[in-house]
């Protein structure tokens, strides 16, 4: 009773923020609808049992993704006349609900006809994943390392000043 | 407590996500839509996870968190880029790769 509670609680923050971060037009309060969203998800993977992730999902996803969004959303600082002009914003929401919702089935009934109920076992600890993470998944998290470093030189290199001063004298 | 609401919160997560990636055109709501779906695939994988008495889920789960932060890294550097060169938002400006059939 009191996980079913929880969930709902949860699953309300979600799904709340998620529409919160579609119909928003700022794109601050987008973000905010994503930041609770994103809280609640790791809430989600609290009450899975799975700790680590929980905190990993708090310390990346909360603690650095979103801030860093929202910085660069205040960086940008786009003016009211430069945010995309969306007239029947609406509309093409409610037309693509529609052309999703198909596909929303599709996922639900193929995942819920696996598994009905959940085994029962211990909580996945940090200890469960650092032995799982440095035996079996050794090679993924050597890769994920080298993707990692790749990924903030590309960032460095797309991010700087005269990639697009040259581009512009180019064309 | 059943797995089924958690299939269902999953999906409609992800079915959000790929509405706000077809029905809108600022690019922070493209890219926080992408960051939902793949969201949402990180809460199937804890609650297969769970379902299976597995901790490799999990496991699984933390790695795509990493893809997801360099995914980030290279998105907003993208965005910086775009708004410098065009001083928009707004998705719909950035279509130079769709080619000038009448010229």
């Amino acid at each position: 009773m009191l996980e079913i509670s929880i969930f709902s609680i949860l699953a309300l923050f979600m799904l709340g923020g998620s529409i919160a971060m579609l119909v928003n037009k700022q794109t601050l309060f987008s973000a905010f609808g994503f930041l609770v969203a994103m809280i609640g998800l790791a809430g989600m993977f609290a009450l899975l049992d799975s700790r680590f992730l929980a905190l990993a999902q708090i310390m990346v996803s909360v603690g650095a993704v979103v801030v860093l969004s929202m910085l660069t959303i205040l960086t940008i600082n786009a003016k009211e006349e430069n945010l995309p002009h969306e007239p029947n914003k609406y509309k093409w929401i409610a037309f693509a609900s529609l052309l999703v919702l198909p596909i929303t089935l599709l996922i639900y009934k193929s995942t819920s006809a696996l598994y009905a109920s959940f085994a029962t076992m211990q909580t996945i600890n940090s200890k469960v994943v650092g032995k799982l993470l440095f035996s079996e998944w050794v090679l993924p998290f050597e890769i994920v390392s080298i993707l990692l470093l790749s990924a903030m030189v590309g960032a460095i290199v797309i991010a700087r000043k005269d990639v697009v001063q040259t581009q512009g004298e180019e064309s | 407590m059943t797995p089924e609401l958690f299939f269902l919160l999953s999906s409609v997560l992800f079915s959000i996500g790929l509405v706000g990636l077809v029905a809108r055109r600022n690019l922070f709501v493209l890219y926080m839509s992408i960051e939902l779906m793949l969201s949402s695939v990180n809460l199937l994988l804890a609650t297969f996870s769970k379902v299976l008495g597995d901790a490799s889920g999990s496991v699984i789960a933390l790695l795509m968190i990493a893809v997801i932060a360099a995914e980030v890294a290279l998105f907003l550097a993208l965005i910086i880029h775009m708004y410098r060169s065009s001083r928009t938002i707004d998705s719909d400006t950035f279509d130079r790769l769709k080619g000038q059939i009448n010229d």
